[in-house]
């Protein structure tokens, strides 16, 4: 964690060392407002550090770290409003924006910081993975509300498929990262373990980015996050016309609710995709609910054999399975 | 006795007359250094957009003494820990004008400068680099008028008060 302690100055940053302890994996956020304490957010709860509120000069101090001293290089993230730090961390930032025709420019007195601290599941696709491969890897949608874990677990998926999985090979994957959230790129450099064969396209929009990366790279797969527009979805269709296996993501709670969407509608009726995996929500981050087949057709099984069960062959999980006992 | 003590005397207040125009001398020149290294800097932020450390070092290594020694204390101390640039800026700015031959008002000038560096965007920093020469080069200026019109009178005007003082004493 020392390279999120190291935006503070020394006083607040042992503050918060001695506040957080040894809880860094429960931590989620550090919000740090200009003359307020400080708020650090628990998976189980919010506790404040009321011994150090930072003044102004701690608030340069923090930016500073930030931006190198140079918040000139910073013009994209103040427009965007966020710096993703080393260790794939996103600093969310906000203040007095500054407009130029009406659209934002930057943000020019930073007060009010959030860091996200990011967290990597290593493992969390191990589940799914065997539902996406049949002969070769099919093209899947991954349909979660808000923060259900759809990025976490695709940027499993992905390292999975770029570093080989069981007898397969690794493939060839290109990610078109819009928001920069599933490989965290830090110049270009991806923060997160994405495995040995993926490129990365960051920050870049997604229908021009799948294009360019099946002109430039040639992907065996695509992977694309949050779609939505039409512009998307017409891009989604000519990639997979192009031969290239595409795995994306997109916001919704259920089929009949994506069925509702006209710019999305097309790609069901289409049967693009053979496999939705739809996850489960915010209660129960990243675990699944169902996964379909192009007919609609549940073929998800639960994992994991009821306890004592004895039958061989019910379980797909060797530590489950009772019969050799 | 009286001779040596006399000799001695008027050898030091011409050394003093020496010293005081070679500074007058080397003023302009030190200023001159200095707009050089910030136009150095204004390209490095705007076609190198290097970030400030690596722009410092650079110009470091570009321009002579005693400036490049500034820009690499700069450049040093604002990667150690905890380190609040203002401090940093301030004290390496003290020490360059005691290392150098600048003046009060140059140094006012980099104090305020050190104020705005790295904290705007390109326009911005670009504009105050800009301010920041012009200010300097009024200062140019002036110490040139005041070389011209002191540099030579310095060296003799240390040796005639020596010669002065000992005639009055003898």
């Amino acid at each position: 964690m020392e390279e999120i302690l190291r935006l503070f100055p020394g006083e607040i940053q042992y503050a918060i060392k001695k506040g957080v302890g040894y809880r860094w994996d429960k931590l989620q956020e550090i919000r740090v407002r200009l003359h307020q304490p400080i708020e650090l957010i628990f998976d189980n709860g919010i506790e404040w550090i009321t011994q150090a509120s930072p003044s102004k000069k701690d608030n340069t101090f923090i930016i500073n770290q930030l931006s190198e001293f140079s918040l000139y290089r910073m013009e994209d993230e103040l427009r965007e409003g966020y710096i993703t730090i080393e260790g794939g961390h996103r600093v969310g930032l906000a203040g007095k924006v500054n407009t130029v025709n009406g659209s934002v420019k930057a943000i020019q007195y930073i007060t009010f910081l959030n860091i996200r601290i990011a967290k990597e599941k290593i493992g969390v696709a191990t589940k799914v993975i065997p539902y996406l491969y049949k002969n070769k890897f099919l093209n899947t949608l991954f349909v979660g509300s808000p923060q259900s874990g759809k990025t976490t677990l695709i940027r499993d998926v992905i390292r999975i498929i770029s570093t080989g999985w069981n007898h397969i090979p690794p493939q060839k994957v290109g990610v078109v990262d819009e928001r920069s959230e599933i490989a965290a790129c830090l110049k270009g450099i991806p923060q997160h373990n994405l495995g040995i064969r993926t490129d990365v396209l960051d920050a870049c929009p997604k229908a021009e980015g799948m294009m360019m990366m099946i002109r430039s790279m040639s992907p065996e797969i695509l992977v694309v996050d949050e779609i939505g527009s039409d512009k998307d979805v017409q891009a989604l269709i000519n990639a997979i016309n192009a031969g290239v296996t595409v795995i994306c993501t997109i916001h919704g709670q259920n089929l009949q609710e994506l069925k509702n969407r006209p710019s999305i509608l097309p790609l069901l009726e289409k049967k693009v995709f053979s496999r939705i995996v739809l996850l489960k929500g915010q209660t129960s981050p990243g675990s699944i609910q169902s996964i379909y087949d192009e007919n609609e057709k549940n073929i998800y099984q639960k994992m994991g054999g009821l306890p004592n069960e004895v039958d061989r062959g019910t379980s797909l999980h060797k530590r489950d399975d009772m019969a050799r006992i | 006795m009286k001779w040596i003590g006399a000799l001695l005397f008027i050898s030091a207040t011409t050394w003093l007359g020496f010293e005081w125009s070679n500074k007058l001398t080397r003023r302009p020149k030190h200023i001159r250094q200095l707009i050089n290294a910030l136009q150095t800097l204004e390209a490095e932020i705007l076609y190198s957009q290097l970030p400030l450390h690596d722009a410092f070092s650079s110009i470091a290594r570009q321009i002579p003494e005693p400036c490049a020694s500034f820009f690499q204390l700069v450049a040093d101390r604002m990667i150690e820990k905890n380190s609040y640039f203002e401090t940093v800026w301030n004290e390496s700015v003290t020490t360059y004008k005691e290392s150098s031959s600048l003046g009060e008002n140059e140094k006012e000038i980099l104090l305020q400068f050190g104020r705005t560096i790295g904290q705007h965007d390109f326009t911005q920093q670009q504009k105050h680099i800009q301010l920041t020469i012009k200010h300097l080069e009024r200062e140019l200026q002036d110490a040139r008028d005041e070389q011209d019109r002191y540099g030579k009178m310095a060296k003799n005007l240390g040796f005639l008060t020596g010669l002065f003082i000992v005639l009055l004493l003898i």
